[in-house]
C-alpha cells in the first residue's frame, strides 16, 4: 500500500526513503536493508563524482555542438535583419516610382531611384554576401527572401518604366555578384529563379496601380501599354501553374484581379473616354471595385 | 516585349521541370532509406524482449545484424550525395531530414548498447556514411543528429522500465545516468523556439521516467549491489 503511494512521489522526497526502509524492515522480501540504508547515501555521492567525469567528455562535445548552432542561429538573425532594411529601402523606391506625374519629372525620379536600388545593392546586399560567404546560401535564403522579393519587384518596375520591359533573373544576378579582394573569389547572392517569379507577380499589383494613377493623368497610351504588359505575364503564369505550389497560386488569383482591374479601366477609356472629362473618367473605371479592393487608391 | 517576357517564364518553367525530375530521383531514394531505418528499428525492438538477461545476445545478435542492414543506408546515402548538386544540400534538405533523424537514432541507440556512450555526431555520420562536415560534401546536418539523440532518450526510458520488468536491475542505473548526462550536455545549447526545442522539452520527462524507476528499485532494496560501480567509478 504505502509502496503504490510512494511511485507517485519523484526523487526529490527521497527522505522519505529512510521512512519506507524503516516501515519495510519487518518485510521478509526486502533484503539487507540495513546496509543498504547508508550505503545508499554514499552511492548518491558516487554517482555525483562520476557524473562529473563522465560529464566533461559529453560537455566538450556539447559545448562545440552549442557555437556551431549559435553561429548559424545569429548568422541568420543578422540576415534577416538586413533583409528587413532591404524591404523597407525598396518599398520606398517603389512608392518614389510611383509619384513619377509628368515627362519632364520621369527623368529625375528615375535617376534617384536608379541610384537608390545601386545604394541597395552596394550596401545591404553586400553584407548579405559577406554573411554568406562560405555557407550553403539555401539554408539561409527564408531570413531574406522577403527583402529580395520586394527588391526584384521594385528593379523591375524601374525597368519597366524606365523602358518598358524587364530582365532575365540572370541579369540582376550579375549585379548582385561581389568580388572580396582577400581571397579574390566572387560571391553572388543567391536568387533563385522561384523567388524572380514571385516578385514579378508583386510587380503587377503596382502596375495596376500605376494604370489608375495614368488614367487620372490622362495618359491614356501607357494604360493600354501596362495592360498588354500584364496580360503577357498573366499567360505565362498560366503555363507554370501546373506546379503544385501555394504561394504561386496564392499570386495567380492577385494577379487576375490586378488585370480585370487593369482591363475594365482600358474598357472605360475606350467606351466614355470621349464623353467624360478626363479627371473623372478614372471613378468611373474604379468604382467597380471600389469597396472590394483593399488599400488601393487612384491618387 | 512579349517575347522577353515569355522567354524569361519558359526558363522559369526549364528550371521547374528540372527541379520536379531531381526531387523525383531523391524521393526515390529516400524511399529505400525510410525502408532501411523500419527495418532496422523492427530489430532493435526486440531489445524490450523478456529473454534477453544476456547482455551478449542484444549486442551479438540485433546490433550485428542492425550493423549489416547499415550497409544498405551507406548506400543508399552515396546516391544521394551524388544526385544532390553540390551547395544545394538545405535547397533539398526537408526530403531527408526526417529519416536522417530516424537513422541518426538508431545508429546512437547501437553504439549505446554496445559501449554505453554517447555516440559523437562524427561517428554517426560514418555509420551513414555522410560526411561530417558542411564543406566536404554531403553531411549530416546538426540539429538533425541532436533530434536523433532526444529520440534516443525516449526509447531508452523505455527499456529502463522493461528492462526491470525483465528483472535487470543494472540498466535503470546505468540508463538513469547516461540520460542525466545527455540532459546536461544539451542545456549548453541555445535553443530557438523550433522542433528541436519542442522535442527537447520531451527529454524532461524521459529522465523524470528513469529516475521514478531507479528510485522504485533503491526503495524496495532492489538496487544492485554498489560494488560493482565502484570498479567502474576508479
Amino acid at each position: 500500500m504505502i509502496n503504490n503511494n510512494i511511485d507517485y512521489f519523484s526523487k526529490k522526497y527521497y527522505k522519505l526513503d529512510f521512512l519506507i526502509l524503516w516501515l519495510n524492515k519487518g518485510d521478509g522480501k526486502s533484503r539487507g536493508h540495513r546496509s543498504n540504508k547508508k550505503i545508499n547515501i554514499d552511492d548518491r555521492k558516487q554517482e555525483n563524482v562520476e557524473n562529473m567525469d563522465e560529464n566533461s567528455l559529453i560537455v566538450q562535445q556539447f559545448q562545440a555542438y552549442a557555437a556551431e548552432l549559435d553561429d548559424k542561429h545569429d548568422r541568420f538573425e543578422r540576415i534577416v535583419k538586413i533583409g528587413r532594411d532591404i524591404n523597407i529601402e525598396s518599398k520606398r523606391i517603389i512608392f518614389l516610382l510611383h509619384t513619377i506625374d509628368k515627362k519632364s519629372k520621369q527623368e529625375s525620379v528615375l535617376y534617384e531611384a536608379n541610384l537608390r536600388l545601386q545604394k541597395v545593392a552596394q550596401h545591404q546586399f553586400k553584407a548579405i554576401a559577406f554573411e554568406l560567404k562560405n555557407q550553403d546560401p539555401y539554408l539561409y535564403l527564408k531570413g531574406y527572401r522577403n527583402g529580395l522579393e520586394e527588391y526584384i519587384e521594385a528593379v523591375t518596375f524601374y525597368q519597366y518604366l524606365k523602358c518598358g520591359n524587364m530582365e532575365n533573373w540572370l541579369e540582376l544576378e550579375k549585379t548582385l555578384t561581389y568580388t572580396f579582394p582577400e581571397k579574390s573569389k566572387t560571391i553572388q547572392i543567391l536568387i533563385t529563379p522561384f523567388e524572380y517569379i514571385l516578385g514579378i507577380a508583386d510587380l503587377t499589383g503596382e502596375l495596376m496601380r500605376q494604370c489608375i494613377n495614368n488614367l487620372a493623368l490622362g495618359d491614356r497610351a501607357s494604360c493600354y501599354q501596362t495592360c498588354n504588359f500584364v496580360r503577357n505575364i498573366y499567360k505565362g503564369f498560366l503555363g507554370c501553374a501546373s506546379v503544385s505550389n501555394r504561394e504561386i497560386h496564392r499570386k495567380l488569383s492577385t494577379l487576375k484581379q490586378s488585370l480585370h482591374k487593369i482591363e475594365s479601366v482600358c474598357y472605360t477609356i475606350k467606351v466614355r473616354g470621349s464623353e467624360i472629362p478626363k479627371h473623372l473618367l478614372v471613378d468611373v473605371a474604379t468604382e467597380e471595385y471600389a469597396d472590394s479592393d483593399e488599400g488601393y487608391q487612384a491618387y | 516585349m512579349a517575347v522577353r517576357i515569355s522567354e524569361i517564364f519558359n526558363s522559369f518553367q526549364d528550371y521547374l521541370n528540372n527541379e520536379e525530375e531531381l526531387r523525383e530521383e531523391i524521393r526515390a531514394i529516400v524511399r529505400n532509406l525510410e525502408k532501411s531505418a523500419r527495418d532496422i528499428l523492427m530489430i532493435l525492438q526486440n531489445i524490450h524482449n523478456e529473454n534477453n538477461m544476456e547482455e551478449n545476445i542484444i549486442v551479438s545478435q540485433y546490433c550485428v545484424t542492425s550493423r549489416e542492414l547499415f550497409i544498405d543506408v551507406r548506400k543508399n546515402y552515396a546516391k544521394l550525395a551524388e544526385v544532390v548538386p553540390q551547395d544545394q544540400y538545405y535547397r533539398f534538405h526537408e526530403q531527408w531530414r526526417f529519416v536522417t533523424q530516424k537513422l541518426c537514432f538508431l545508429a546512437s541507440l547501437i553504439i549505446y548498447l554496445e559501449i554505453k556512450v554517447l555516440v559523437t555526431k562524427e561517428t554517426v555520420a560514418e555509420i551513414l556514411g555522410v560526411k561530417n562536415n558542411r564543406e566536404d560534401g554531403f553531411h549530416l546536418d546538426l540539429e538533425d543528429y541532436l533530434m536523433g539523440l532526444l529520440q534516443l532518450s525516449a526509447e531508452l526510458s523505455r527499456f529502463a522500465i522493461n528492462s526491470v520488468t525483465n528483472g535487470d536491475y543494472n540498466r535503470p542505473i546505468e540508463i538513469a545516468r547516461f540520460v542525466n548526462d545527455l540532459n546536461a550536455g544539451f542545456r549548453l545549447l541555445n535553443l530557438k523556439n523550433d522542433s528541436l526545442r519542442k522535442r527537447f522539452d520531451g527529454l524532461k520527462y524521459a529522465v523524470k521516467k528513469v529516475e521514478e524507476v531507479v528510485y522504485d528499485l533503491s526503495i524496495r532494496g532492489l538496487k544492485p549491489s554498489p560494488d560493482s560501480f565502484t570498479e567502474k567509478g576508479e
